[in-house]
């Protein structure tokens, strides 16, 4: 059986190349659904991969009770020595704990293309980075403590004007210069850093948004978390900092995705049809050759199974090359939603989705012409001819 | 119209590859009026934002403008009417189901009457502290009708008791507009402002207004940044105009992703009608040099290799975009609440592009089986020697 299935989509499989235009609806319908998909997609997985890139599971962030968003939050100055306290946080060399008091305020800024746009800044207290050792200078220097200064990510370099250092950033009490640039390799480098204290004090709000802390262990996340929720002066959430990165980085790009899957959806209906329109031309064009081979003995099903193999193989190519297309013009590229500046991607996985669509495709393109060129008796088909 | 017969017969030679090209017509051209259509509304949306409308927001942070900012801004040369806007944002019942509620003062018909606010609306809502209006989406995704009560949580906004529970009274359900697929809840803004603790009383998130002169409102709101630039509130300021006038979604250049989503579903019906022409002109090649020999002229058979190629575009294209339009305006119960974008419009220019493109690629496809046919050389043709 196999063996025939074999030599028939061999067969087939040779005779491609005088069928090459009409092989090449299949082909071009597939690049274009999966190029497309894969191209939407690339904007809400690149989001995903900052996001979860930001996490770590050894860090819990704490929150005000049931918010979902960093911004909704709000601890205040007598609630964040008590979180500091707390049992289950590492301790740095000089025996403190690795808490950061965390600010977060929206600054307007210009886009590269001059239009308005917004990144986050965000205070990082005396232990900040303890907390977060990613953060590493590129150019320039630290911020110091107490002074009206900040770094800014290379993210947001690339995609805001006006941040080299030496150019200045409006705050809420006047202009603050940049004194470096900084690297993280997550979503972070699209927004801009500075002392908390100093930012509480330039936002007369003296209130923090969240509390970050290195937990002494993964497992004592637990610890940490029971600390806090039995003590009745506090009214927080503790989750796993990676946990919070993938619940709002979800959330954050689901609509996009959305959107993705639904264009690709129905492209991949438009693309169907043209499979199904060239498998039946095709079947009916090889009509004495598939009545010869069943006349040779060749059974029905590997005749079939032939059918859905063309079908396959040209899909499959098809979606390759949207594949690529979309990865070379969009894998890796640096660009903006929101306030979030992350790296398109088109990943392994994502390609993976874009073949198993083309497969689906051809499945179903495949099938009905192959039922017909099963079917078809052989003795009326040899006499058409 | 002698020639529709020829068209007929010729089209139906293979129903199937005409039914499934034009099924394969149809849905790129949904998508085409989808995303065409969604670029229309961006457009109209640009084009309706009035040049004197202005928003004014904090530069730092949501309700962080004393509403003293409101009535210095209304004392500003210039400004014909400012209205103070709050919000509260919170859910009802579970965290899923995001709702929010503009707190806006008693000039909100003044400066949004052309958002189906009016006057008569707005003074129903004020009778009593609680009242809100609802748009109609709005009131049918929490199933409310006038005389219902209606409860939200917010954690960010806490009433003066420490609660973070609010409830409203629906006293009007006002029409929906069209650029904004989420709908409204309007409330009044004094009932935020003296249900909050007093350390957050007396703060708007929002100062919106309109100017005099809406050809120098630009430099208006320059002025009004400029006035607070050193105060304890910095200020962004931007006309509604320029607000608008990007293509902006959130940085991503929307324009851009549609048209290029229509184009390569024109590029892969291209090549589905392109050869289903050529296969179809090629096993009717002896009967075109027949046509010629009975005395067609070769502009009569290029004339029906044309139309034979532009009925599926042509009536792929009309049913694309009339199912475009049909699902327009079902996308809102499709889609999960808040999704935020707006509803694809059939404007005119719409269906205009839709028959350009339908009648380019009928075009192009025809090209290549008419060069064929204006080359035959009729007597090899007849005898099959082709």
């Amino acid at each position: 059986m196999l063996r025939q299935i074999w030599i028939v989509s061999a067969l087939n499989f040779r005779s491609l190349k005088s069928r090459f235009w009409q092989s090449m609806v299949i082909v071009v319908g597939l690049a274009a659904t999966v190029g497309v998909m894969l191209s939407m997609l690339s904007v809400s997985t690149g989001m995903r991969q900052a996001y979860y890139a930001s996490g770590d599971p050894n860090r819990a962030i704490v929150v005000t009770k049931g918010v979902e968003q960093e911004p909704q939050s709000s601890i205040t100055r007598a609630q964040a020595p008590l979180i500091a306290v707390a049992p289950g946080i590492a301790k740095d060399k000089d025996g403190k704990p690795l808490a950061d008091r965390a600010l977060m305020t929206s600054v307007p800024l210009l886009r590269k293309d001059g239009s308005k746009g917004f990144t986050t800044m965000r205070g990082l207290s005396e232990k900040g980075l303890g907390v977060r050792p990613e953060i590493k200078i590129a150019a320039g220097r630290m911020f110091q403590a107490g002074r009206r200064e900040l770094i800014a990510g290379v993210g947001a370099q690339m995609m805001f004007r006006h941040m080299q250092i030496g150019d200045k950033v409006i705050l809420p009490d006047g202009e603050w210069p940049i004194v470096g640039i900084y690297k993280t390799g997550d979503q972070l480098e699209g927004q801009l850093l500075g002392d908390t204290e100093t930012l509480v004090t330039a936002l007369h709000k003296p209130v923090y948004t969240t509390m970050l802390v290195r937990l002494a262990s993964p497992a004592s996340l637990d610890t940490f978390k029971k600390a806090l929720t039995v003590n009745p002066a506090l009214s927080v959430d503790v989750v796993r900092h990676s946990d919070w990165y993938k619940r709002v980085g979800d959330q954050n790009t689901f609509a996009l995705a959305l959107l993705g899957y639904v264009v690709g959806t129905v492209m991949a209906i438009g693309a169907l049809f043209g499979c199904l329109n060239t498998m039946y031309s095709a079947v009916s064009n090889r009509g004495r050759e598939i009545a010869t081979l069943r006349a040779l003995g060749y059974g029905a099903f590997p005749v079939a199974v032939s059918v859905i193999l063309e079908a396959m193989l040209l899909s499959i190519t098809g979606a390759l090359i949207g594949a690529a297309i979309a990865w070379a013009l969009y894998d890796g590229k640096l660009d903006l939603f929101g306030n979030v500046v992350f790296h398109l991607s088109v990943s392994p996985a994502q390609i993976e989705l874009g073949v198993i669509w083309a497969a689906a495709v051809a499945m179903v393109g495949g099938l009905f012409p192959s039922i017909r060129a099963a079917k078809r008796p052989v003795v009326e088909a040899l006499r058409a001819v | 119209m002698r020639y529709l017969p020829l068209i007929w017969s010729a089209v139906m030679r293979k129903p199937a590859r005409t039914i499934l090209t034009l099924l394969s017509v149809t849905v790129a051209f949904t998508l085409f009026g989808l995303m065409i259509g969604l670029n229309a509304t961006f457009d109209e949306i640009a084009a309706r934002a009035r040049a004197d409308r202005i928003f004014t927001n904090a530069r730092f942070g949501g309700n962080g403008m004393p509403i003293a900012v409101a009535h210095q801004i209304a004392a500003i040369p210039g400004v014909k009417v400012v209205t103070a806007v709050s919000g509260i944002a919170g859910y009802v019942q579970d965290p899923k189901n995001q709702v929010f509620v503009a707190m806006v003062d008693s000039n909100l018909p003044k400066v949004f009457g052309d958002w189906g606010i009016s006057q008569d609306l707005w003074d129903v809502v004020q009778k009593d502290r609680t009242g809100i209006v609802m748009s109609e989406s709005q009131a049918t995704r929490w199933h409310k009708k006038i005389g219902d009560t209606f409860t939200m949580v917010s954690k960010q906004m806490k009433r003066a008791d420490g609660s973070s529970a609010w409830t409203f009274k629906v006293l009007a359900i006002g029409p929906d507009f069209q650029q904004n697929s989420n709908g409204y809840i309007f409330g009044n803004y004094d009932y935020i402002d003296k249900a909050r603790p007093l350390a957050d009383q007396g703060k708007i998130g929002e100062a919106d207004l309109l100017a005099n002169d809406p050809a120098t409102s630009t430099e208006l709101a320059a002025r009004i940044d400029h006035a607070f630039a050193n105060s304890a509130t910095p200020l962004v300021t931007i006309t509604e105009k320029l607000a608008r006038a990007g293509n902006d979604f959130g940085g991503l250049d929307i324009k851009k992703i549609t048209r290029g989503i229509a184009l390569a579903g024109m590029f892969m019906v291209l090549f589905l009608t392109g050869n289903g022409i050529a296969e179809s002109v090629r096993e009717r090649f002896a009967e075109f040099a027949t046509l010629k020999t009975i005395g067609f002229s070769s502009r009569a058979v290029t004339m029906l290799v044309v139309l034979e190629a532009a009925l599926p575009c042509i009536l792929g294209a009309a049913l694309g975009v009339g199912i475009a339009a049909f699902l327009a305006g079902k996308i809102p119960a499709l889609m999960p609440p808040g999704f935020g974008i707006p509803l694809p419009t059939m404007s005119p220019m719409v269906m205009l592009w839709a028959a350009i493109s339908a009648f380019t690629v009928a075009l192009l496809s025809a090209a290549l089986p008419i060069l064929r046919l204006t080359q035959m050389d009729i007597a090899s043709a007849l005898s099959g020697r082709t």
